[in-house]
C-alpha cells in the first residue's frame, strides 16, 4: 500500500468493453531501420498529425493514438484492447499512406508492445534512439506532437501517463548522465563543418530557407559561432519576418530568395515541400558568380529540399541530415559510456513504470480481497466479543494482533502471485487470475452488496 | 667543423621532426614552440655549414646534387618558419621537419673536396640568382604541400567522411589563401631569379640568355604560375582548380629541376657539374 501512495496511482482507463485492459503498441520506422527515401515518403507535416491519429483510430480499432513524425522517425504509438493485435493494422495503415506494399514496409518497420513499447518511448524521449545520441530537439518534438494528439482527443489516460512519464525519464537522464551535455546536435555538427570550409564565420552570411523549429535551432548555433548576417525566407512571410527580427537579420520574399544566393555562404533548407526546391541548374551559375568562394548547403528537410547532385558542383558542399549525423559520430564514442548509464536508467524506469501500471491493475482485486478477509475477521471478533470482554486488555490486544497476522499470512502468497502475474509481459495471466479470485471469494458480490446498501 | 655543423643540424631537425609529430598528435603550444626552435637551430647550423663551404671555395656551393638538396632544404625551412609567423600550420611543419632531416642527411653524403669554379661563376650575381631561384622553389614546394592538404580535405568534405586528422588542418578557405600567398611569394622570387640570371649572363658571359633546356623549362614554369595567378586575380579561380594547377606547376618544376639538370647538357649543367 505504501508503494501505491508513493506513486499516486490513479485507476487505469478501461476499454469500452469494460474488462479488457489496454496494451501499448509502437509501430514505426527510424533512421536505423529505413533509408531516407522511405522516411521521406512517410514524413507527415505536423499540421496533419491530429487528423492522421483520428483516422488511425477509426481504421485500426486502436483506443488512443499519438503519431510521432520527425526527420529521423515516423512512428505510431497506440493503445488497444489486449485481445487486439495492432501491429498488422498499423503497418497496413502506414504502407497505405506511403502507397507501398505492406510486405516492403515490413522489412523496415519495428514493432514493440507492452513493456518494450514503454522502453522504446523512454529511449526516444531521452534521445538514446536519436541519430545523434543526446541531442535535445527530440524531447521538444515529442512534447509538441503529444500535445497535438491530446488536442484532437486522441489520447486517453494510459498514453497520457506513458508520455508524461517519458518526459520525466528524459529529465532524469539529462540530470544524471552526461549524454545531453556532451551531445552534439545536428546543428552543431553543421557549424563544425562550416568551420572546416570557412576560416572566419563572422563575415559570412547564412540564409534560412524555411523558418521551422529545426532551422531556428541551426540559426542559433550559427549565431553562437559568430555569424552576424542572417537572411530568412519563408513561405509565410510574416513568420519569416518574425524569425529574422529575433536574430537581427533580414527577411526576403520566398519567391525571390534565389536572387540573394550569390551573397550567401551557408544555406540552410528546412522547407516542407514535396520535392527539391533548389536544383543544380540554379546553383551552378551562383557559384560562378561567387568567384570561387565555396558554398555550404545544409539540407535539414525531409523530404530533401536540395537536389543531391548539387554536391558535384565545384565549391559546393551539400550535407543532408544523414551525412551530418555520420560526421557527428566521432563524438559518439565519448558518449557511449554515458549512454550506457542512461540505458540503465531507462531499464529501471520502464520496469518500475510497467509494474506501477499493472500493479495498479490488480490493486482493486487486492483491496477487495483484503477488505473481504478483514470483514470476516472483524465480524468473527465481534461474535466473540462476550468472551473477549472477559479478557484483560493485554490479552485482547494479543488476540487482535494474532487474527490480523493470520489474515496477512493467508493473503501473502496470493498477493505475491498476483503481482508476479501482473509483471509478466502477457497481461492475460493476471487478468484470468483476477477473474478467478473475484469468483472464488465472491468479490463481485461484495461490490454489489455495497452498491445496494448505498 | 663543417661536418660538425651538418651533424648538429641533422640532430636539430630530428628533434624538430619528433616535436612536430607530437604537436600534430596533441596540439599544444609547448610542442609547437619546441618544433619551431629546433627547426630554427637546424636551419642556422645547416646554413652556416653551407656558408663555410662556399667561403672556402670562393663561390656558392651548389654543384653536386646532395649540395643542392641540402641548400634547398635549408631555404625550405627558412620560408616555412617565416610563414609560421603568419599562419598556424602544424600539418605543414610535420611534413617540413622530416623533409629537412632527410635533406640534410643527403647533404652529409657529399663532403668531398671543393673544386675550383670557373672565373665567370665567381660573379656576385650568381649566388643572388641561385638563392632567389631556390627560395622561389621553396615557396612553390610549400604551396604544393598546402594544395595537397587542400585537395585532401576537400575530398573528405565532398564525400562526407571526415577523419580526425582533417581536424588539424585549417579551413579550406584558409588553405586556399595560404596557397595564394606562397604562390605570390614564389612567383615574385622566380621572376627576380630570372632577371638576376639575365643580368649575370649579360655581365659575365657578355650575352643576353642562352636558350638551353633549363632556361626553357623555367619559362614554362613561369608561364604556368603566371597564368594561375592571373586567373585567380581576374576571374577568381581558386579552390580545387587552383590547388590542382599548383600541383601540376610544381610537378613541372620538379621534373625540370631533377631531370633537365641531371640529364641534359647546358649552361646550368656546367654550373652544377
Amino acid at each position: 500500500m505504501s508503494e501505491q501512495k508513493k506513486n499516486r496511482i490513479r485507476p487505469l482507463r478501461v476499454s469500452p468493453t469494460g474488462k479488457d485492459p489496454l496494451e501499448v503498441w509502437v509501430v514505426g520506422i527510424n533512421h536505423e531501420t529505413a533509408p531516407i527515401e522511405l522516411r521521406e515518403k512517410l514524413a507527415f507535416p505536423s499540421g496533419e498529425l491530429g487528423d492522421l491519429a483520428t483516422r488511425i483510430i477509426a481504421s485500426t480499432g486502436a483506443e488512443e493514438v499519438v503519431v510521432l513524425s520527425t526527420c529521423n522517425r515516423v512512428e505510431i504509438l497506440a493503445t488497444g484492447s489486449q485481445k487486439l493485435e495492432l501491429a498488422g493494422p498499423l503497418t497496413e495503415f502506414l504502407s497505405g499512406e506511403a502507397a507501398m506494399r505492406t510486405a516492403d514496409l515490413n522489412d523496415h518497420r519495428y514493432v514493440y508492445r507492452g513493456r518494450d513499447a514503454l522502453k522504446h518511448l523512454f529511449r526516444v524521449a531521452s534521445s538514446l534512439d536519436s541519430m545523434v545520441v543526446g541531442e535535445s530537439q527530440i524531447l521538444g518534438q515529442l512534447k509538441e506532437q503529444f500535445r497535438i494528439a491530446a488536442d484532437h482527443d486522441n489520447v486517453g489516460s494510459l498514453l497520457r501517463r506513458c508520455f508524461e512519464h517519458s518526459f520525466r525519464v528524459a529529465k532524469r537522464v539529462r540530470n544524471e548522465t552526461e549524454v545531453a551535455t556532451k551531445a552534439v546536435s545536428i546543428s552543431s555538427a553543421a557549424v563544425d563543418l562550416a568551420r572546416r570550409i570557412f576560416d572566419d564565420l563572422s563575415g559570412k552570411t547564412v540564409m534560412l530557407i524555411g523558418a521551422g523549429q529545426m532551422s531556428e535551432l541551426a540559426a542559433k548555433h550559427f549565431m553562437g559561432a559568430g555569424v552576424r548576417n542572417l537572411i530568412v525566407t519563408n513561405r509565410s512571410f510574416d513568420r519569416g519576418v518574425e524569425l529574422a527580427r529575433r536574430f537581427d537579420g533580414t527577411s526576403v520574399p520566398f519567391d525571390r530568395y534565389q536572387e540573394y544566393l550569390p551573397m550567401v555562404d551557408i544555406v540552410l533548407g528546412s522547407v516542407a515541400a514535396d520535392g527539391a526546391i533548389l536544383e543544380r541548374e540554379a546553383i551552378a551559375p551562383v557559384l560562378r558568380g561567387r568567384r570561387g568562394r565555396p558554398m555550404f548547403l545544409i539540407d535539414l528537410g525531409v523530404p530533401r529540399n536540395f537536389d543531391p547532385t548539387i554536391n558535384q558542383v565545384d565549391g559546393c558542399y551539400l550535407y543532408d541530415i544523414d551525412s551530418l549525423a555520420s560526421v557527428a559520430q566521432d563524438h559518439r564514442a565519448e558518449r557511449a559510456k554515458e549512454a550506457a548509464k542512461a540505458e540503465v536508467i531507462i531499464h529501471e524506469e520502464s520496469d518500475s513504470f510497467w509494474e506501477m501500471l499493472h500493479g495498479n491493475d490488480i490493486t482493486p482485486t487486492i483491496v477487495a480481497l483484503r477488505g473481504k478477509l478483514e470483514g470476516i475477521r472483524t465480524s468473527e471478533l465481534d461474535r466473540a466479543k462476550t468472551v473477549l470482554r472477559r479478557m484483560d486488555p493485554e490479552d485482547r490486544e494479543a488476540m487482535e494482533a494474532m487474527t490480523q497476522a493470520i489474515v496477512n499470512k493467508i493473503l501473502h502468497i496470493p498477493f505475491s502471485v498476483l503481482k508476479d502475474l501482473a509483471r509478466e509481459q502477457d497481461a492475460g495471466g493476471a487478468s484470468e487470475a483476477k477473474d478467478f479470485v473475484h469468483h472464488l471469494f465472491e468479490l463481485e458480490m461484495l461490490y454489489e452488496d455495497k452498491s445496494k446498501g448505498g | 667543423m663543417r661536418s660538425l655543423l651538418l651533424e648538429g643540424s641533422l640532430l636539430a631537425y630530428l628533434i624538430g621532426t619528433v616535436a612536430g609529430g607530437l604537436a600534430l598528435w596533441r596540439p599544444r603550444d609547448g610542442f609547437r614552440h619546441a618544433t619551431m626552435l629546433a627547426l630554427l637551430i637546424g636551419m642556422v647550423l645547416q646554413g652556416s655549414s653551407i656558408l663555410a663551404r662556399s667561403a672556402a671555395s670562393g663561390g656558392i656551393v651548389v654543384r653536386s646534387f646532395p649540395e643542392q638538396v641540402s641548400f634547398f632544404c635549408c631555404l625550405l625551412v627558412a620560408v616555412h618558419l617565416l610563414a609560421q609567423l603568419r599562419f598556424r600550420l602544424s600539418v605543414l611543419t610535420a611534413v617540413v621537419g622530416p623533409l629537412a632531416f632527410i635533406g640534410s642527411l643527403i647533404g652529409l653524403v657529399d663532403q668531398g673536396a671543393v673544386a675550383n669554379v670557373p672565373e665567370s661563376f665567381k660573379s656576385p650575381w650568381l649566388p643572388v640568382h641561385i638563392t632567389l631561384a631556390f627560395l622561389g622553389n621553396a615557396a612553390f614546394a610549400l604551396s604544393f604541400l598546402v594544395s595537397l592538404a587542400y585537395l585532401w580535405q576537400e575530398r573528405q568534405l565532398k564525400s562526407r567522411a571526415i577523419s580526425q586528422w582533417i581536424r588539424r588542418l585549417p579551413a579550406l578557405e584558409s588553405l586556399d589563401r595560404i596557397n595564394f600567398t606562397f604562390l605570390s611569394w614564389g612567383f615574385v622570387l622566380l621572376t627576380l631569379s630570372i632577371l638576376s640570371a639575365v643580368v649575370w649572363a649579360e655581365l659575365s658571359l657578355g650575352r643576353f640568355l642562352a636558350w638551353e633546356p633549363r632556361t626553357t623549362w623555367s619559362a614554362i614554369v613561369w608561364l604556368i604560375y603566371a597564368g594561375l595567378l592571373h586567373a585567380r586575380v581576374t576571374v577568381g579561380w581558386g579552390g580545387r582548380r587552383a590547388a590542382t594547377l599548383t600541383i601540376i606547376g610544381f610537378g613541372v618544376l620538379f621534373i625540370s629541376f631533377l631531370g633537365i639538370n641531371m640529364l641534359t647538357p647546358g649552361q646550368h649543367a656546367v654550373a652544377y657539374g
